[in-house]
């Protein structure tokens, strides 16, 4: 290996090398100042990072290719997700400060540790090996762990994180063992080399293997039926890092599932898809039904996001093109809807603290217009309710779904839509039509703006959902 | 001009109603009356425009909609029939709005209220502008829709609520006839359009029925309806009336014109008096040559119109409230309008239109101000001596009751001079439908002579009702409290005015409008609109030549002619002994002619026809007299023994209860059950409520399963990896 | 008789439903769930060290070692979180850690 072809592939890996470098100095940052003005410091400077590594991955990253013997690959996929993931990052940040400001717990180890997670994010997105998928995942997931219970002196906290941990291991586990299968009956670990091996024919030990991989990225998207932890540490967690939960890791995850299952296993469709199938009807399904009985808004989050990845394995399932493209779009929309939407749940701070009931919200929108419209919105978005761009994210999915011919799923996948729109109406209902009295305190600049702002994206991006509609429906007369 | 007076009153409607609020109640009143004063002058000098120099036009104001064969437009159509309706509508209308300024000065929402009487004038001019079957329906509708608005007026009212829906849905049932007799028209004729239809009526042209590739002469048309084949003009006749029937208040849908008496008094003298209620005259006036092709639905027009004047008469005789006896007067004299235009008499009908929408609208008015004097009472048994303190309103009311009843002297001669032959607007259009029904029975027309008995019982009881109102009211001693006969007064000028001009009318509009309307001018009056009508073609039949159009009617007047004098000498005989009058009056009168007629055959009643309402007419005030005034009490002594006659009619022929239990409860019963069968048990149990109930309850054992327990979701896990492994295996091995 | 690759996967197989079935079947210590997952993760390194000592391929080996590094990071982890845990709740029986649920 010479130096050239060593800074050839260290130049694909400059946003990750700029997350690990920075994590370091950040702590040794934080270790080596005192006083409130450090975990200040380091908080800013963790949100210039994340966002830097998003944008360097946009801007810095000039070649696509693989490095470190196929070990790294570094394509439009990854450069799309890194971005959305730092930028989305960089935003959970921004919301989690006021927040750790009012709960005492303004540590620097929380932007540390969002600092190495998102590291361990971006290399799960450009994982092209199974030892690169599984540090990946542990970098992330171990740092998750410690933000689930990062604030100490809670007990729920702290069960959360447990919670998290113990089945977060199992689920390692699980995907662990389907690894060591995938290896032995492809012979390596690489993706370029296991595709090949996938291609001279799928066998027993390969179906078994991809299965048991798949089960354990299931258990990182929150996908049913490995979602049980979902609700309970959404719940349990301190709001902002529910809302990275939420955010990023889903991204990183859902994306990973996807190279995972269309490249080196792209040749075992008939085999993967059929899992696929189930794992997102259940997904839609337990999540629409399981926000009905929800009191707590962030139990209903978790439900969300459970219903919302099982959309994105529909599109997942229909393994094209259009499904991938529609992957990408849904996941955005979803990103901005539930940064947003938990932007408004860390507004609802009162005098004595945070409240995280629903009936909490009752009335808002008469006291409070701003934050009640921008709900409204976000709510209406999430649900896929037209006409939002929620509403086109779920569209393009269903339609990717139709375009392969499962139309038993994306009747599914509408009907179950339907079911869920019944309880993002009814936080809009409780929001406008209920009574209540509970005064928030004014949100802080971040939470505010990050609030406002998704609550105008998801209508002021329609235009730019059109445009995709027109790009996509003329490439669509070009191929005909 | 035409524009004006149509779509003048809707802009004041919209602007009155959508800014109202803004530019406060004075000037919203200001604006709507002002524009709707300027309509009526304006519809006056289309009037004698077009009566007396025949200058009839269609303006076509937009196309409406245009879908296949189907083309409509939005047109205003003046020719005679619809210039005498402006008139009729503009007058009162805009005579009400001044009136309602004094009313209604007391009602905080006066804005929507004037918005609702122009948007209501708007609608009814519409109406009668119409130059196709569809624009006349849409105004049709829109009139009814103004009516419940302003029968609903007092919304927080519940009676009024009820009234409102009342006539909505009676009128429901007759606009679904009338829709299908357009629908009718258009599968028959393939238009809608006035000009085209009666044109292919009377030219007996070709047609083609939808459905049928083959053409028939448009008389011969059939259309068939459940199976059934009817001749096609008989039927769209017939579905035609049904509407008229609901909207004008004929007998088995004239329910909800009493009740209708919940709104303010002046919508009840503009809508339910004098326009509204008169449209379905009006269309069955504007059809005349389909109904003159369909003698069976001109015969059931007859029957119903008959028997409305006679029940509604008689249940005039039993009421209280003193709106109710007026509009049961209403729906009385509509069934005179009927059956005068079933039986052929169209200008007839619209003659008694014409002078009772001054006489009905004059006493609704009336009523108004007795009403307003005395702080919103209405129950007749609670006044009485009134004319003391209201001398105006009394004298007003006076005159309204002697129109209406129709006194007057009829002509005879005496020592040698021609007496008689005045009298009060009443007498010239209420007389003369029941002397031309007679002679039409006289002709051979088989509900004739049936139809003229029922009008001259009927105007006995007009007679007796109408005075009986007069008496409780202004007459006797005061029954009821006596605060209120002290604050009883006389209403200011702004609701007297009115009443003035439309007194006026009540005087005079007979007699000027006499040889107009059916009198020797007729044929040019009408132009192509109607036909003269019997008296008209009968005794001046020199007028209708040169006419152009008219020479078929001078023939058929011709016709009738030769075998009138026979027969009518001959009823004169047979009917001597029993009648009211002197014979030897009716030969007088007979030989004498109308005066200036006798140098032709003519074409005249025996002279105790003539003389048989002004009899009847004279009986009922003397019993009338007799009743309330000389013995005072007794009718209210009839009533507290409460005969099975007298409840009878003053529970109206027990329709409302026979009604409501026919099909209020029975719709009810079947809204019931299906409300609780199909709905709650089957839709809603299978349906949302199952859905929903299904819903929750699994979304509940869900949550059961989301346990906390960390080897719950362990095991749930598991499960997963175990299921789907053998998913895969089993979906794999089956390829 | 010669031990083949057939019997270490059959022993990393049962290692693993141990693992797995120690982490519901137990419900008494939160330890034990800890320890189940080291099993786990042995079960899955004796497959790897097999597969690749069968198909002579040393990225197994590689992937065992990076196995057991996370393995101890992931243990420290755990047991920080169950310190934390003890040091709130006072107990770490598993039946205990039911807070929330629904």
């Amino acid at each position: 290996m010479t130096a050239d072809m060593l800074s050839q592939d260290l130049s694909l890996l400059i946003p990750e090398l700029l997350l690990a470098g920075g994590a370091m100095a950040l702590l040794m940052l934080g270790v080596f100042m005192k006083g409130e003005g450090a975990n200040k410091l380091v908080q800013w400077l963790a949100v210039v990072l994340l966002a830097g590594a998003g944008l360097a991955s946009l801007f810095l990253v000039t070649g696509e290719g693989q490095a470190f013997d196929g070990g790294f690959i570094f394509d439009g996929l990854a450069r799309f997700s890194k971005v959305a993931i730092g930028v989305v990052a960089a935003i959970a940040l921004l919301l989690a400060m006021p927040y750790l400001k009012a709960e005492k717990l303004g540590k620097i180890e929380y932007s540390v540790l969002m600092t190495l997670a998102v590291t361990g994010m971006f290399m799960m997105v450009s994982a092209n090996d199974l030892i690169s998928m599984y540090m990946g995942i542990e970098l992330q997931s171990l740092s998750l762990y410690v933000l689930a219970a990062f604030n100490r002196d809670s007990l729920r906290a702290s069960e959360a994180g447990l919670k998290y941990f113990v089945l977060g291991a199992l689920s390692s586990g699980l995907l662990l063992y389907g690894s060591s299968l995938v290896y032995g009956f492809a012979g390596a670990t690489g993706f370029n080399e296991i595709a090949i091996a996938v291609q001279s024919g799928p066998s027993v030990g390969l179906t078994f293997g991809l299965v048991f991989v798949i089960c354990g990225l299931a258990f990182k998207v929150s996908a049913a039926p490995f979602h049980m932890w979902t609700p309970d540490v959404y719940e349990g967690a301190p709001t902002p890092v529910t809302a990275f939960f939420a955010t990023a890791p889903k991204m990183a995850a859902i994306v990973l599932l996807a190279r995972v299952l269309i490249e080196p296993f792209g040749g075992m469709v008939e085999q993967w898809r059929d899992v696929i199938w189930i794992v997102a009807v259940l997904s839609m399904g337990i999540g629409a039904f399981g926000a009905l009985t929800q009191t707590n808004i962030k139990r209903l989050m978790a439900y969300s996001s459970i219903s919302n990845m099982g959309y994105a394995l529909v599109a997942i399932a229909s393994a094209s093109q259009t499904g991938l493209w529609a992957l990408l779009v849904y996941m955005i929309l979803y990103m901005i809807g539930v940064i947003g939407s938990f932007g408004a749940i860390l507004s609802m701070r009162t005098r004595e603290g945070m409240v995280e009931q629903i009936s909490d919200l009752a009335g808002i929108a008469q006291r409070n217009p701003g934050l009640g419209w921008s709900i409204t919105a976000l709510m209406f978005s999430i649900g896929g309710l037209p006409f939002m761009v929620g509403f086109f994210g779920k569209f393009f999915v269903v339609f990717a779904a139709v375009q392969e011919g499962m139309l038993i799923l994306a009747v599914l996948a509408v009907l179950f839509s339907v079911v869920g729109a019944a309880y993002y109406l009814r936080v809009v209902k409780t929001v406008w039509f209920d009574e209540g009295e509970v005064e928030f305190v004014p949100a802080a600049v971040s939470v505010y703006w990050v609030t406002r702002l998704a609550g105008l994206a998801t209508v002021l991006l329609l235009p730019v959902i059109g445009w995709l509609v027109f790009r996509a429906y003329s490439v669509g007369l070009a191929t005909l | 001009m035409a524009p004006i007076i149509v779509f003048g009153p809707l802009l004041a409607s919209a602007f009155a109603g959508l800014f109202g609020n803004y530019i406060g109640h004075r000037a919203a009143q200001i604006v709507t009356t002002a524009t709707v004063v300027l309509s009526a002058i304006l519809s006056w000098i289309v009037f004698f425009d077009v009566t007396m120099g025949g200058n009839t036009y269609t303006i076509q104001v937009l196309q409406w909609m245009s879908v296949g064969d189907f083309d409509v437009s939005w047109a205003i159509k003046i020719d005679n029939l619809s210039a005498v309706m402006l008139v009729v509508v503009n007058t009162v209308s805009s005579l009400v709005h001044i009136y309602s300024w004094g009313y209604m000065s007391h009602d905080p929402h006066r804005a929507r209220f004037f918005s609702y009487l122009s948007l209501f004038t708007f609608a009814m001019l519409a109406l009668v502008t119409a130059d196709n079957f569809l624009q006349l329906f849409f105004g049709w509708e829109g009139v009814g829709l103004a009516s419940y608005l302003l029968i609903g007026f007092w919304y927080k009212k519940k009676s009024a609520n009820d009234a409102a829906i009342k006539a909505f849905v009676t009128n429901r049932v007759g606009d679904f006839g009338f829709a299908l007799g357009i629908m009718a028209i258009f599968s028959v004729f393939g238009s809608v359009n006035f000009e085209t239809v009666f044109s292919a009526i009377s030219n007996n042209e070709l047609v083609t029925v939808a459905g049928s590739t083959l053409a028939v002469p448009a008389q011969d048309a059939a259309l068939s309806f459940f199976g059934m084949s009817f001749n096609a003009i008989e039927l769209i006749a017939f579905l035609l009336f049904i509407g008229a029937m609901g909207k004008s208040a004929q007998f088995f849908l004239h329910v909800w014109l009493p009740d209708a008496m919940e709104g303010p008094t002046p919508v009840s003298a503009l809508i339910h008096a004098a326009t509204m209620v008169t449209a379905g005259v009006f269309l069955v006036c504007r059809s005349f040559e389909i109904y003159e092709l369909a003698p069976a639905a001109s015969a059931v027009v007859t029957v119903i119109g008959a028997i409305t004047a006679l029940f509604a008469a008689t249940v005039g005789l039993a009421q209280n409230d003193i709106k109710r006896v007026v509009a049961y007067s209403t729906c009385s004299q509509l069934g005179y309008m009927f059956f005068a235009a079933g039986l052929g008499l169209y200008s007839a009908a619209m003659f008694h239109l014409f002078t009772h929408a001054f006489f009905k609208a004059l006493l609704f008015l009336g009523c108004g101000a007795v009403i307003h004097g005395l702080h919103d009472e209405q129950d007749m048994r609670k006044m009485g001596g009134l004319y003391k303190m209201m001398p105006m309103t009394w004298v007003l009311m006076l005159i309204g009751t002697l129109a209406l009843t129709g006194v007057g002297l009829p002509p005879f001669t005496l020592f040698g001079m021609e007496l008689g032959g005045f009298g009060f607007a009443g007498f010239y259009s209420k007389d003369m439908i029941i002397e031309e029904a007679f002679m039409m029975g006289q002709e051979g027309l088989f509900f004739g002579l049936p139809a003229f008995w029922i009008g001259v019982v009927a105007a006995l009881l007009t007679s007796f009702y109408s005075w009986r109102l007069i008496f409780m009211t202004f007459h006797g001693s005061f029954r009821g409290k006596q605060d209120d006969y002290d604050h009883a007064h006389d209403s200011n000028w702004v609701m007297t005015g009115p009443l003035v001009l439309l007194a006026i009318g009540a005087v005079f509009a007979g007699a000027f409008f006499k040889d107009s309307f059916v009198g020797k001018d007729a044929f040019n009056f009408w132009g192509d609109a109607l036909p003269a009508g019997p008296y008209a073609e009968g005794n001046y039949p020199e007028y209708a030549d040169g006419y152009p159009g008219t020479s078929e009617y001078a023939d058929v007047a011709h016709a009738t002619d030769d075998h009138a004098a026979p027969t009518s000498d001959a009823a004169s005989d047979d009917h001597a002994t029993d009648t009211h009058a002197d014979a030897g009056h009716g030969e007088a009168v007979a030989d004498a002619g109308h005066g200036d007629e006798e140098h032709h055959g003519g074409h005249h009643p025996p002279a105790w026809v003539l003389w048989a309402p002004f009899i009847v007419t004279w009986t009922g005030f003397f019993a009338a007299i007799w009743f309330y005034l000389v013995k005072e009490g007794m009718g209210a002594r009839i009533a507290a023994r409460g005969g099975p006659l007298h409840s009878f009619l003053s529970n109206k022929w027990y329709f409302d209860e026979i009604y409501h239990f026919i099909f209020v409860r029975g719709a009810k019963g079947l809204g019931d059950l299906f409300w609780k069968i199909g709905d709650v048990r089957i839709i809603d149990g299978w349906g949302p409520n199952g859905v929903a109930g299904t819903t929750l309850a699994f979304a509940k054992r869900m949550a059961k399963a989301q346990s906390g327990y960390l080897y719950h979701y362990a095991f749930v896990m598991l499960i997963g990896v175990v299921g789907l492994l053998l998913w895969a295996q089993v979906s794999a091995g089956g390829q | 008789m010669e031990i083949g690759l057939g019997h270490y996967l059959a022993v990393a197989a049962v290692l693993f439903t141990i693992g797995v079935f120690g982490i519901f079947v137990n419900r008494k210590n939160v330890i034990i769930l800890l320890m189940s997952v080291e099993l786990i993760l042995l079960s899955v390194n004796v497959n790897l060290v097999a597969f690749s000592a069968f198909l002579g391929d040393l990225a197994g080996q590689v992937f065992a070692l990076f196995v057991l590094t996370v393995a101890a990071a992931e243990a420290a982890v755990g047991l920080a979180i169950l310190v934390v845990y003890f040091r709130n709740r006072g107990d770490i029986s598993v039946e205990g850690v039911n807070l929330m649920k629904g």
